[in-house]
């Protein structure tokens, strides 16, 4: 199962990769989203999938899963979220500094 | 002896506030104090007893980086020098240049030169002799740019200082390179170590590096370009910096280290052919002049080169030679640059082709040109010291050993002969100079002065030097003794010695040599005119200026050319060239550890729901790129947040789950507020070679992560960590949910910042809304 | 006293909160943000005392004790880093309300600023490969509010590249840090390494290690991964340039060197050897990047990357001068980064323009200025008796003996075009006629923190016996990581 997670997590990485190499600002924003949900997964997958219980100690389990993975997947998360948030405000503000979505029309030059 | 080379610096400082006072005094009266007194300390150690004297003071002694003043004969001479022309150029400086100039830059740049060509010839480590080595770099940079106004000197400065660094740097390199092989940063303990420098594969380099700091520096040919655009700078300057002490840098050094590489053959063929040649093409390039500072640089560099070349044959007699031709050229060049500030001075230009006849206005000065340009071009004469240094590199040039390869043996037979030729043009430059200028018709409608003598402070430094053009001439055993010799041994590593005569006898080889370039010299300066034409066809149109000047206008445009190509602005082509670095990289360390690993044994078994809702996420994934509504795509990435929080809950982690909902949920919302306004998605219009492109690196970006993410699961050399915070979580932590405690308490810096980087976000998402643009702010 | 080694983390973060929360009470703000900084500076300067006579300071957060806890570890690197980083930082809040305007001040600049602060220090002094993560969140998003301060469309659209490649390399750190645990079990770079060192850095390891190199090399700006960076640091203003090109790039290599000497060490033939390519490649891009332009701006920017590729040299030839050299560059190339952007910033602001082609003869206005530049030019080349200088001798050194020939020929060459980039500002911008009608503008203010940086960097170069012996005591114990390992393992 662990490998149809990565080859899953591996696919996401793909698309949103594509995604980045975009030119609007709407697909470069789901681009980076994506590729943080692959992260997620690969680091899921790094604990063993699935054994035992959810960590939270009960009576008379002893098997539970890898809470660490966990424990950083969710510190991730937050960040992410922030991240994501402050990059889609960005992509606003910047369509409408610069009347454009579209990333090759930002190329800029030299002396500005 | 620290106290010399620091004098200038530290006195330099006080330099900008005595200039305050420049229209009452000249700031040079004070100036001129300065090497007096450094030449003083110094005569004394002359004399026929001298012994070397060695000074150390700590400067980063961890490193062996250490002011170690070691003063021999060598050095004694140079510092001699660099005091002497330097009290001489001051005392002219100050008739020279006019109050209303900058003078305090003019002499602050001038001690800074001094402190640091002072400490070149006294340092014994090499990284210190690096320092002072680039400091009379940059002073020379300062002191050619000094009229910054003028684009020549813009350009002249520049030029110089992107050669004579370049320089510095390879030389640099040699001195790490000597220093990693031998152990030590010490020069004499460098020579001390000469078996172990010339049995290192590292020897070639290490003497390639040093040459090309030395050839750069003394403006041996093709790197003698910069001298003549250093005539930019005021004549005091071109006196003392551009032909006595510092282009003869590259001489001290190559100098220093020849009792290391004397013996290595290719040090003898690289030396001399680099020295003959830049005496022959100097003192040609010389006689096609029209500008007086231009023939006298061209002069310099062919003389720079005619030392160089004595270096290079390393014979006792050279070696004798070529250190009594360094102070014999200080002299007459010195004097004959003089007069050639004197004589812009007093008529307004230096232009060749304006001037003539100033015999009868300038009586004396044309005195001082006729013994500089005789010893010069080295006519016999008993009381020139140019005689005597020119008939001793002839006598060295056929006295040079055989029993060497084939080469080296070619070009011992060659070498007379080149000397000759070299010689013969020197000898037609000095009486173009002296007759163009002194001699013939004036031609005063084309000066903008009416010329007349140059008041007798001015005619006091060139005639010392003239003075001492005739005492060395006069007495050359007196100098021999005191100095030659002792700087000679220095260079030879053994006693060496010489004596000087005037007379060889009619039949002595040297002799005859000198009588051919008498004789064909007088007959080319007669007939200048009619083979005058021979420069249209050599050098003609090459020019290792051009060389130059192509290099400086290519990396211009070639770097502006490389750099936009890449740098294009574009974020997608950004992207792609990162990730195909990544991709083709890390693969490439993945085959060559052998790093891809598959174990099936240890995986979960997989079940239908797993593999529906990964195949849902897939599928989302997939669709955001074919997605061709903003509500659509944001939709369908929603689809794909909470298939990833299916499968948290499918794996055991429910606070996972939980806030990948809350936060897929607000981020939907986000999306769909923040896109609202924007334009639809477009349909991709993109050529197909460029979503190739796009596909390729994207899909073997996917598989390089998939592949590690299987290898690194399937390398279970080791239990995680996790199972202690199994075991404490409860007892330790005091919670049951293990996920929460390591949260909170085992690593709850993690989550003290988490909430930081949202509280940042939170401000700057604010800062965004807010702070838009007011025309007319800020 | 080990809870020391947390305080340069947390006195920013509590600086940048307490600043939050009444930023328009400008006066009040800049005062404050003086002392914090300050005082900071002082912490920080105690802290690095002890650690350089008494041995590093390793503080278990929360007691958990090492492996399982964060570890913050204050050893000689990093306490050298984070101290050089407030010195930076200190000039730069000094420079601040100069060169930005009160709008700018008032919109939580001085947050933004203390939470970089806290960010960079926190990545130097963690000793958690996950909670470096976490730290370069933070002063990447300090960052990302510093870029967009201002919110002009060149701003913006630069901002906007910034956000997203360093998003990415963000997102493979953490997939990196993922595999790492998944192949070794820990996220404690004491433990890694020990764990490492037990399977001989077999199979997969290398690789991800080359995978968190990237990472890392994309935040340093090393050949071929730093497209994204001479136009975004160029176009802020020049105090958060000073800040990014003194703190952000060093954060990337100080990684690079941190993980390449404590846990990937046991392949150096094929890392090490690739990292020479790569830091030659930096050199010549770097350099030709910064001779391509007549902004004098973008000019320092692309001066940052045959730094790092300077940087990068030492650690890839592995040997004692090598790895001194690398840091003693590093320390200069913070200082005079700093100062040399703020020197841009300043000859901008009283030039009118950033565009060599727009003026000269300045020297006639502004001879202070002009020296300054000068003198930078030569320190930044590594010409003696500068900072530049000592570090380029231990570098050459290192190459040499580990007989990398062609690195030593690339750097030189390199070096005189990194002076020759420097000297076209002053002979194009300062030297030339003076203009009669031109009219100076003040620039007091902006010229001290430059005096001081730039007096420290020259000091760093002449007094460099005072500050040598600790860096060679820095490489000496860099090269032996079992000294970390055990401090941090056995508490």
């Amino acid at each position: 199962m662990e490998f149809i997670i990565s080859i899953l997590a591996g696919v996401l990485f793909a698309t949103a990769i594509y995604n980045l190499l975009q030119k609007q600002f709407l697909r470069l924003v789901i681009g980076s989203v994506l590729l943080s949900h692959g992260a997620h997964l690969f680091l899921l997958t790094m604990g063993e999938l699935k054994r035992g219980n959810p960590p939270i100690l009960t009576e008379g389990v002893s098997d539970y899963a890898d809470p660490l993975p966990q424990a950083l997947i969710l510190t991730s998360i937050v960040i992410s979220f922030g991240i994501t948030s402050l990059l889609l405000v960005l992509a606003y503000r910047t369509a409408e500094e610069n009347n454009t979505d579209n990333m090759e029309q930002l190329r800029g030059n030299e002396n500005e | 002896m620290i106290f010399t080379v620091l004098i200038p610096l530290l006195l330099a400082c006080f330099i900008p506030f005595i200039s305050k006072f420049k229209h009452k005094v000249h700031t040079g009266i004070f100036v001129l104090l300065i090497p007096l007194i450094i030449f003083i300390y110094f005569i004394q150690f002359a004399g026929s007893g001298f012994e070397p004297v060695r000074h150390t003071y700590n400067w980063i002694p961890s490193l062996d980086i250490n002011f170690d003043f070691h003063l021999d004969g060598l050095s004694l001479l140079f510092a001699l020098l660099i005091s002497g022309i330097g009290a001489l150029v001051v005392l002219y400086s100050i008739y020279y240049l006019d109050r209303s100039e900058p003078l305090g830059h003019f002499y602050v740049y001038l001690m800074m030169f001094m402190s640091a060509m002072l400490g070149i010839v006294l340092s014994d480590n090499v990284f210190v002799l690096y320092t002072f080595w680039e400091l009379t770099s940059i002073s020379s940079f300062l002191l050619i740019g000094y009229w910054h106004f003028n684009e020549r000197s813009r350009y002249g400065a520049l030029k110089s200082m992107m050669i004579t660094i370049f320089g510095g740097l390879s030389m640099f390199g040699g001195f790490a390179l000597l220093s990693v092989i031998t152990g030590t940063t010490s020069i004499q303990a460098m020579i001390a170590k000469t078996d172990a420098i010339l049995a290192s594969p590292y020897m070639p380099l290490a003497l390639g590096f040093l040459l090309l700091g030395a050839f750069s520096k003394s403006a041996q040919f093709p790197f003698h370009i910069w001298l003549p655009d250093a005539m930019e700078a005021p004549t005091p300057v071109s006196a003392y910096l551009h032909s006595a002490t510092m282009v003869k840098a590259g001489l001290y050094l190559v100098a220093r280290f020849s009792p290391v590489f004397g013996n290595f053959e290719w040090f003898f063929i690289i030396v001399s052919i680099a020295g003959i040649v830049t005496l022959c093409w100097g003192s040609y390039m010389a006689v096609h002049q029209t500008d007086l500072k231009a023939i006298l640089a061209y002069s310099t560099i062919s003389q720079l080169g005619m030392i160089m070349a004595m270096l290079g044959f390393g014979t006792k007699a050279a070696i004798f030679a070529a250190v009594f031709h360094i102070l014999n050229h200080a002299t007459f060049k010195g004097s004959l640059f003089m007069v050639a500030g004197t004589v812009d001075h007093e008529t307004g230009t230096r232009d060749i082709r304006k001037l003539g006849g100033l015999l009868t206005f300038m009586p004396i000065t044309a005195t001082f040109a006729l013994f500089g340009t005789f010893s010069m071009a080295g006519i016999p004469l008993p009381f020139l010291n140019g005689f005597y240094s020119k008939e001793l590199f002839f006598k060295s040039t056929i006295k040079l050993q055989d029993g060497m390869s084939a080469t080296a043996s070619i070009l011992v037979d060659i070498i007379p002969y080149l000397a000759v030729l070299g010689s013969i043009f020197t000898f037609v430059y000095s009486l173009y100079f002296l007759f163009g200028t002194f001699g013939g018709k004036t031609q005063l409608d084309k000066l903008s002065k009416k010329p007349h003598e140059a008041p007798p402070g001015m005619l006091v430094s060139p005639g010392i030097l003239v003075l001492g053009v005739i005492l060395i001439g006069l007495f050359p055993s007196v100098v021999n003794g005191t100095f030659i010799a002792h700087a000679a041994e220095a260079v030879y590593g053994e006693q060496v010695v010489k004596d000087i005569y005037f007379w060889h006898g009619w039949d002595a080889p040297a002799f005859r040599m000198s009588l051919v370039v008498v004789g064909l010299g007088a007959v080319l300066t007669a007939t200048r005119t009619r083979w005058n034409g021979i420069y249209q066809v050599l050098p003609g149109k090459l020019s290792a200026n051009k060389v130059y000047d192509t290099i400086m206008g290519k990396l211009d445009s070639y770097s502006r050319k490389i750099t936009t190509f890449y740098m294009t602005g574009s974020l997608r082509t950004y992207i792609a060239i990162i990730l195909s670095t990544i991709v083709v990289v890390t693969f490439g360390f993945m085959l060559a550890t052998g790093g891809f690993t598959i174990d099936f044994s240890n995986l979960a078994p997989v079940t239908v729901i797993e593999v529906a809702v990964a195949l849902m996420i897939t599928a989302a994934a997939v669709g955001t790129i074919y997605a061709k509504k903003n509500l659509a795509a944001v939709l369908i990435v929603g689809v794909a947040g909470y298939g990833v929080a299916l499968l948290f809950v499918i794996y055991r982690a429910p606070d996972l789950a939980l806030t990948q909902l809350v936060v897929e949920t607000v981020s939907v919302a986000l999306f769909l507020l923040c896109f609202y306004h924007l334009p639809e998605l477009r349909k991709q219009s993109e050529p197909l070679g460029k979503k190739t492109i796009n596909a390729i690196v994207s899909v073997s970006f996917g598989a390089m992560v998939t592949m590690i993410g299987i290898s690194a699961h399937s390398s279970d050399w080791f239990g995680t960590i996790s199972d202690y915070f199994l075991e404490t979580s409860h007892s330790l932590g005091g919670g049951d949910n293990v996920v929460n405690v390591i949260l909170v308490d085992m690593r709850g810096l993690d989550t003290l910042f988490e909430i930081t980087v949202l509280g940042i976000a939170a401000l700057a998402i604010y800062t965004l809304i807010k702070l838009k643009t007011n025309k007319g702010g800020k | 006293m080990s809870n020391l080694a947390v305080l340069p983390i947390i006195i920013p973060l509590i600086a940048g909160i307490i600043l939050a929360f009444f930023p328009k009470w400008l006066t009040l703000v800049r005062i404050l943000s003086k002392i914090f900084i300050i005082g900071n500076l002082a912490v920080v300067s105690f802290a690095a005392w002890l650690v350089f006579n008494q041995g590093s300071i390793i503080l278990e957060t929360g007691d958990w004790a090492a492996p399982y806890g964060i570890i913050i570890v204050a050893d000689q690197l990093s306490i050298l880093l984070v101290l050089t980083t407030n010195v930076v930082a200190a000039a730069c809040a000094f420079y601040a309300p100069h060169s930005l305007s009160d709008r700018k001040e008032k919109y939580y600049f001085y947050t933004f600023f203390f939470m970089l602060i806290s960010g960079v220090s926190g990545a130097f002094l963690t000793g958690d490969i996950f909670n470096m993560f976490v730290f370069f969140e933070v002063l990447l998003m300090a960052s990302y509010g510093l870029i967009v301060l201002g919110g002009d469309k060149v701003q913006l659209r630069e901002s906007m590249k910034y956000v997203f490649i360093n998003l990415f390399s963000s997102m493979l750190f953490v997939t990196a840090v993922g595999f790492l645990y998944g192949a070794v079990g820990t996220v404690n770079m004491a433990q890694i390494a020990q764990r490492v060192q037990e399977v001989d850095q077999q199979g997969i390891l290398t690789t991800v290690g080359i995978l968190l190199f990237f990472v890392f090399a994309v935040k340093a700006a090393l050949f071929p991964l730093y497209y994204w960076m001479p136009k975004s640091y160029a176009v802020p203003n020049p105090v958060i340039s000073a800040l990014f090109g003194a703190l952000l790039t060093k954060v990337g290599i100080y990684a690079i060197i941190r993980i390449f000497s404590l846990i990937f060490v046991h392949k150096i033939e094929l890392t090490h050897e690739a990292f020479i390519w790569i830091s030659g490649l930096s050199m010549i891009f770097g350099v030709l990047g910064a001779l391509s332009t007549n902004n004098i701006k973008l000019i320092i920017a692309y001066n940052i990357i045959p730094a790092i590729g300077f940087i990068l040299m030492g650690i890839a030839v592995f040997n004692q001068d090598g790895v001194s050299g690398s840091i003693y560059y590093l320390i200069h190339d913070m200082l005079i980064k700093a100062s040399l952007f703020l020197l841009a910033g300043t000859i901008a602001y009283a030039a009118g323009s950033s565009d060599l082609r727009k003026f000269s003869g300045l020297i006639h206005y502004y001879p202070f200025l002009g020296w300054m530049l000068f003198v930078s030019g030569f320190v930044l080349a590594g010409i003696p008796p500068f900072s530049g200088f000592i570090g380029k001798v231990l570098l050459l050194r290192g190459a040499l003996a580990a007989e990398e020939i062609a690195i030593v020929i690339i750097a030189l060459l390199s070096s005189l075009l990194i002076l020759y980039s420097i000297m076209k500002i002053f002979i194009r911008g300062f030297w030339g006629e003076k203009d009669e009608s031109f009219q100076p503008k003040s620039i007091k203010g902006r010229t001290v923190p430059v005096v001081v940086l730039l007096a420290l960097s020259v000091f760093l170069g002449i007094g460099a016996e005072f500050i040598y012996p600790s860096i060679e005591s820095i490489s000496k114990y860099l090269l032996n990581p079992a000294e970390y390992i055990n401090a941090v393992m056995e508490g």
